[in-house]
């Protein structure tokens, strides 16, 4: 027995060693942010920028596209020379991703990877890996900027000194919808079927802000789903029993999404239909659930989509493509909105580096929010980005859009 | 005894190699960067939840498919008593005890299935966990995720936070590692040896199959517990993806790839868990799953009894040329030497264990 448990503890020790040397870094630095008066992850050619978010995993598509967009963007801006910031100096913009696969721990896990490399996070997708780091961002002071998720917390200067939102919350898109409905000269009977969380809460808080007051809209029958759910037949059936002129579907599972508009033809429904603008992508979901069947398929959007043929010869959207050919390695068309969105964040923080007077993170954070106004390439008319009002993401208009067969085109008026 | 010789068997040699050793380890947070600290931190929280695994599978041969779960519920508790202003003992003692309860109904039931049946079961617990945790949105905060920063350094301990932490899970994971090799290398242990090897003749020696499979995923689940509560002290954040089910099947690979039944294999599976997804992400970002897929084929290839074969080999090398007396028990320690040194994942030390003490009685 004494062998083995020799054995054993020389085993440990050498074990611990192993790993002892392995990870053996420098010991306690000074904080590097002190020094010579700039921040981490900036020099007088460069700036770090990180970006933690899925790039395996079910979320991977969506999450390699905001890495590409990111990159698409910088890219062509470095070919060009670089960002003139307002200090004068001309930097060029590097990009450090890591793959976090949508798992909270691991986002905490690359932040701190990156937090002493990068000048700021950016763009990373999802709440949970963003709310896992945000307050130790707040503790370190790092800015935790434009990453795509809808959480309002994000956008909160109160809660989150060191963060900014960069998409539309939930609410936002919802109340988009509720008004375009409610400024319709017709009466409307409403069904909502939403996810019982909090994506499904915010759409519906949002419709429901925008219908206020008008007589027109009635809702007759809300219903809920759980996101793990494999069917919803039962709830459609029921909403369709309703013969409501429009459906309100607060719906973030693709297979969910495809599944409700092709069941509600088989029973014989055809209302007007709305959905959320990351499951309402014309090749993925709306053709194969036989959208043109409806109406009016209608969603929201603050991005040109490329696919659709409005934006065919669209100056924007063809440097978008060939920038993201070229410098993300991202081939085809995306079939996700979230390239175009972090392509959107690129020129935002282009316009914020270019106000800043010094390479500090105060400063930035000081550019960054005080941004009115400023039309970034491939938005939408009508949107635009805003940073000034508290509470509020960059970008907080949507316009609604309504489904034309092949892609999306604006909608001003119901029906 | 003809091991007196060995200068490592004396008994002060051991205390002094054992205090070494814990002054090193308690030293090991004041040398490092935060990075560093971080990770091992991290670390020491897997390897917890990896032990409890190794309770149940590695041990007693039970696959669990639900020690996510476990982790999941005790960094809920505690997320919830510290956001509540709980004592940190009472939060601990309750993110223990809630998880140990669950398991242990679970287990009550489960239990009575036999193999594959008990990991179809244990399956369902992360996928009711994710929704579960997202509908009891009062308490966990919905999808969304809580926050509990309850474990910052202290003013009066000029420490950093990190420090802290680290020392939080080496105290609470150093006490969990020695109380689960004291229990696997006792009574308890030899009897979940027995059980995982032949049901049959473990209950014809009086020992029932049930109440050690139950007492085995009551304590994995009690562990996981512990884990869950250092991930929290870790981490200070949990959402319901915490609990995914790919996660579950992570740290089984993590447990077979760091050693099956092996306390040290616990800790090297804990390392393989936060340490290779960083690796392959310094390699490239956009291929994580592919390359992690290639290092679980290639370590199970080089190593099929897990990485810890690797540092019993050491071991090995390091002590041949001391050995000299050629007693009948010397042949058996090398007897089982060569057990140990073919490294099958399904070697049991602790029937080996048995072996010897009968031959020293007899």
């Amino acid at each position: 027995m004494n062998h083995r448990n020799k054995a054993r503890v020389t085993g440990a020790i050498a074990v611990a060693s192993a790993v002892a040397m392995t990870l053996a870094g420098c010991g306690r630095g000074s904080d590097s942010s002190s020094s010579g008066g700039s921040s981490t992850g900036i020099t007088d050619s460069t700036i770090t920028l990180g970006i933690t978010t899925p790039l395996s995993g079910s979320t991977a598509g969506p999450g390699t596209c905001t890495v590409a967009g990111m990159k698409a963007y910088f890219g062509s801006v470095n070919a060009a020379g670089g960002v003139k910031f307002g200090d004068g100096k001309t930097r060029k913009v590097e990009i450090k991703a890591l793959d976090d696969a949508y798992d909270p721990q691991k986002a905490k896990a690359n932040y701190d990877q990156l937090k002493g490399k990068v000048f700021a996070m950016t763009a990373g997708l999802g709440t949970p890996t963003n709310r896992a780091y945000r307050e130790a961002a707040i503790a370190d002071k790092v800015p935790q900027v434009l990453v795509a998720t809808g959480d309002p917390i994000f956008s909160d200067t109160g809660q989150s000194p060191y963060q900014l939102g960069l998409v539309p919350t939930y609410v936002n898109e919802g109340e988009a919808f509720g008004k375009l409905l409610a400024s319709s000269s017709k009466q409307h009977t409403v069904a909502i079927l939403s996810q019982n969380d909090d994506y499904g809460e915010g759409y519906v808080e949002g419709f429901k802000k925008g219908i206020a007051g008008a007589s027109n809209i009635k809702i007759v029958k809300q219903l809920t789903y759980e996101a793990s759910d494999t069917s919803v037949d039962a709830q459609i059936t029921q909403l369709a029993a309703t013969h409501a002129d429009v459906m309100f579907n607060a719906m973030s599972v693709t297979p969910l999404a495809i599944a409700s508009l092709q069941k509600a033809q088989q029973v014989g429904w055809k209302p007007s239909w709305f959905l959320p603008s990351n499951t309402s992508s014309p090749t993925a979901i709306l053709a194969p659930g036989k959208a043109s069947a409806y109406p009016g398929v209608y969603s929201t959007s603050f991005a040109k989509t490329p696919q659709s043929p409005a934006f065919a010869g669209d100056a924007d959207v063809k440097k978008f493509l060939s920038d993201l050919k070229e410098y993300a390695n991202y081939k085809d068309a995306p079939e996700f909105p979230h390239c175009m969105w972090t392509y959107i964040a690129g020129a935002t923080l282009e316009k914020a580096f270019e106000n800043m007077t010094s390479p500090t993170r105060t400063d930035f954070m000081k550019a960054l929010r005080n941004i009115s106004d400023f039309k970034a390439p491939l938005m939408l008319a009508g949107t635009s980005v805003n940073t000034t009002t508290d509470g509020q993401p960059a970008v907080s208009k949507v316009q609604v859009q309504k489904y034309n067969g092949t892609g999306y085109a604006s909608a001003t008026t119901f029906g | 005894m003809p091991l007196a010789s060995n200068f490592f068997s004396r008994p002060w040699v051991r205390w002094a190699a054992i205090a070494i050793v814990v002054v090193a380890v308690l030293a090991v947070p004041l040398g490092f960067s935060e990075y560093t600290n971080q990770n091992l931190a991290r670390i020491g929280v897997f390897a917890v939840a990896v032990l409890g695994l190794n309770v149940v599978m590695g041990y007693t041969g039970q696959v669990s498919l639900g020690q996510i779960f476990f982790v999941g519920v005790g960094a809920y508790v505690t997320a919830y008593g510290a956001t509540h202003g709980w004592n940190i003992i009472v939060v601990l003692v309750a993110s223990t005890i809630v998880p140990g309860v669950i398991g242990l109904l679970v287990a009550l039931a489960a239990a009575r299935l036999g193999g594959l049946a008990i990991a179809m079961v244990t399956i369902a617990l992360p996928i009711i966990g994710v929704p579960l945790a997202k509908r009891l949105s009062d308490y966990t905060g919905g999808s969304e995720g809580v926050s509990a920063s309850f474990s910052n350094a202290p003013g009066w301990s000029g420490l950093y936070n990190d420090q802290w932490q680290l020392y939080m899970v080496i105290v609470v994971g150093g006490a969990v590692f020695l109380l689960t090799r004291n229990l696997v290398r006792g009574k308890y242990g030899r009897a979940f040896a027995i059980v995982k090897s032949n049901e049959a003749v473990a209950a014809s020696m009086g020992i029932s199959p049930y109440r050690y499979k139950v007492m085995a995923f009551t304590v994995a689940s009690l562990i996981g517990g512990v884990s869950g509560f250092l991930y929290m002290a870790v981490i200070q954040f949990t959402s319901p993806e915490t609990m995914t089910f790919s996660h579950s099947i992570t740290l089984l690979a993590s447990m077979v790839i760091g050693g099956s039944a092996s306390i040290v294999g616990s800790l090297l599976g804990g390392a393989y868990y936060v340490l290779v997804p960083q690796w392959t992400n310094s390699i490239n970002p956009n291929l994580t799953e592919l390359l992690q897929g290639a290092i679980l084929l290639l370590t199970l290839f080089l190593f099929p009894g897990g990485l810890v074969t690797l540092a019993r080999e050491i071991t090995q090398r390091v002590r041949r040329p001391n050995r000299h007396s050629s007693g009948p028990e010397q042949q058996h320690t090398s007897a089982a030497e060569a057990v140990s040194s073919h490294g099958e994942a399904e070697q049991d030390p602790t029937v080996t264990g048995i072996s010897t003490e009968r031959q020293h009685k007899s």
